[in-house]
């Protein structure tokens, strides 16, 4: 069972050296992983508290992982916003991703926020990464006692709530498919905060360049991301076309609930998420040269 | 517990639970209060720090974590009666200071900024100082003092 302390003073840190022994630490649900520690060092400020015990993660080899083949992106969970950006720099097919992973947050969070962190934070509603993974179809890896488990993203994201303590997220995988894709968020500042809407895409079109396979993902909209099943199938057949897309998500907004947050009502996220979808689909209609 | 770290190129032994900020250890244990701890959740860059070279806040390093580490604050840019280092001359030469709060922080991602890319463009220096938060300044003289700094080589630490 995890307890909580209001400050940092009673809490252990475990530093195991493999994901094994980091698994066995977890086992029994008392410990809690730590990778970055960017949300979870935010514990006395925001009154989340800290557990009895931490599990430290994000030095561990297996976890560092970072590779790409013709068809498939491998992302270690304790690979940082930065590495994955500089990793993905100038990939022609994972624009999206790459965009994500280096806009989100500020330099000095992008640094130590992990994937995994970023993907495990239940209460986070505004991770860019979680969108622009759900786009592109990505599975996890988790690892407990009882041994290793892949999930679809969109499933881990259900399973979250409800999930027995002790997993260790270890792993991403990407399919890299032709096609491309795009990362669009909205803040207040500009940057540095969070965004109050993101919009994910994911298109291939055929040889007359029409859409022949959208997949769109929503993130900060509502309490957690998710498929736009509904718009993606309506865009598909058609030429690339940011007015339609803007217009068609507009018919199709009322779908998705807007949660209420500080930096933004929920009225206001639904409000602005068509635009948002129209600007994806601008910056999608540039790289093709369709304008 | 203890934990051994390098601060500004010394040994130091610190006594506290690993879950204290690094933050809070500098200044209170340690007596570097160059650093600042603000907002203490990652958003004003007051606290800002070289660990191992990379520039982070030190309001969410938990002190257990960087056990063995090499820190790097503000303290270590110049000594007392010793010239500044490049990007706090460049900030004196523009009179960029007001209240000061933020300069450490702003320093030390700058520092990052330049390391990494010698030469800046404006779009840079404004994207390496979106976790500088001034409530001054207003940061236009802050990027100016940058953008000078881009026509030599690095800033120095
Ligand atoms: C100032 C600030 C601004 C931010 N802005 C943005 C933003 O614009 N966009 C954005 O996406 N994010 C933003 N973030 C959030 C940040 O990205 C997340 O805090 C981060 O991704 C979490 O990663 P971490 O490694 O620091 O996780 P930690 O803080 O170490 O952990 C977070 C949670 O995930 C769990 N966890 C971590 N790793 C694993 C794993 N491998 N397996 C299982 N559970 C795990 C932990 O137990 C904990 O519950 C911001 C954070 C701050 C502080
Ligand atoms: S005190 Fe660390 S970012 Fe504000
Ligand atoms: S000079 Fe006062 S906060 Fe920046």
């Amino acid at each position: 069972m995890l307890t909580r302390h209001r400050d940092t003073a009673s809490s252990v840190l475990h530093r195991p050296v493999t994901v094994a022994e980091a698994v066995d630490l977890l086992a029994d649900g008392s410990a809690s992983v730590l990778a970055g520690g960017s949300w979870v060092m935010r514990g006395e400020i925001r009154g989340d508290g800290f557990a009895d015990a931490y599990v430290l993660v994000s030095g561990l080899p297996e976890l560092l992982e970072l590779r790409r083949t013709d068809d498939a992106l491998v992302i270690g969970a304790a690979v940082t916003h930065a590495q994955l950006a500089r990793f993905l720099a100038g990939d022609p097919h994972l624009a999206g991703l790459s965009a994500a992973a280096r806009t989100s947050a500020n330099p000095a969070i992008r640094r130590v926020a992990t994937v995994g962190g970023n993907l495990a934070t239940i209460d986070f509603a505004a991770a860019d990464l979680v969108p622009a993974l759900l786009a592109l179809s990505a599975r996890v890896t988790l690892v407990d006692a009882a041994g290793e488990r892949h999930l679809a993203l969109a499933d881990y994201l259900a399973s979250r709530p409800d999930a027995a303590p002790g997993a260790l997220l270890t792993q991403v995988t990407v399919p890299v498919t032709p096609g491309l894709t795009v990362h669009e968020r909205l803040t207040m500042r500009v940057a540095g905060d969070y965004p109050v809407a993101i919009v994910d895409a994911h298109v291939r079109l055929d040889a007359d360049g029409l859409v022949d396979e959208a997949t769109i993902a929503v993130g900060s909209v509502e309490p957690v991301a998710r498929l736009w099943p509904s718009l993606s199938s309506r865009l598909v057949g058609a030429p690339l076309d940011a007015g339609v897309a803007e217009a068609t998500a507009r018919e199709l907004a009322g779908e998705l609930r807007g949660r209420d947050g500080v930096e933004a009502q929920g009225w206001y996220r639904l409000q602005v998420l068509p635009t948002l979808v129209g600007r994806a689909f601008y910056t999608l209609q540039q790289e093709t040269g369709q304008r | 517990m203890t934990t051994e770290l390098t601060v500004n190129g010394s040994p130091r032994a610190v006594h506290n639970p690993p879950m204290t900020p690094l933050a809070r250890v500098l200044r209170e244990d340690l007596h570097l209060t160059g650093t600042k701890l603000a907002c203490g959740e990652g958003f004003c860059g007051s606290c800002t720090v070289f660990v191992d070279d990379e520039a982070l806040a030190s309001c969410l390093v938990p002190v257990g974590s960087v056990a063995g580490a090499s820190i790097r604050t503000v303290e270590s840019m110049a000594t007392p009666r010793g010239p500044l280092a490049p990007v706090q001359q460049a900030m004196k030469d523009t009179d960029a200071v007001q209240c000061g709060m933020c300069f450490p922080g702003i320093l030390t991602s700058l520092t990052a900024l330049l390391d990494e890319n010698p030469r800046p463009d404006r779009a840079d220096v404004e994207t390496a100082l979106v976790g500088n938060i001034c409530r001054c300044t207003g940061y236009e003289r802050i990027v100016e003092a940058a953008l000078g700094l881009g026509t030599e080589t690095g800033a120095g630490a």
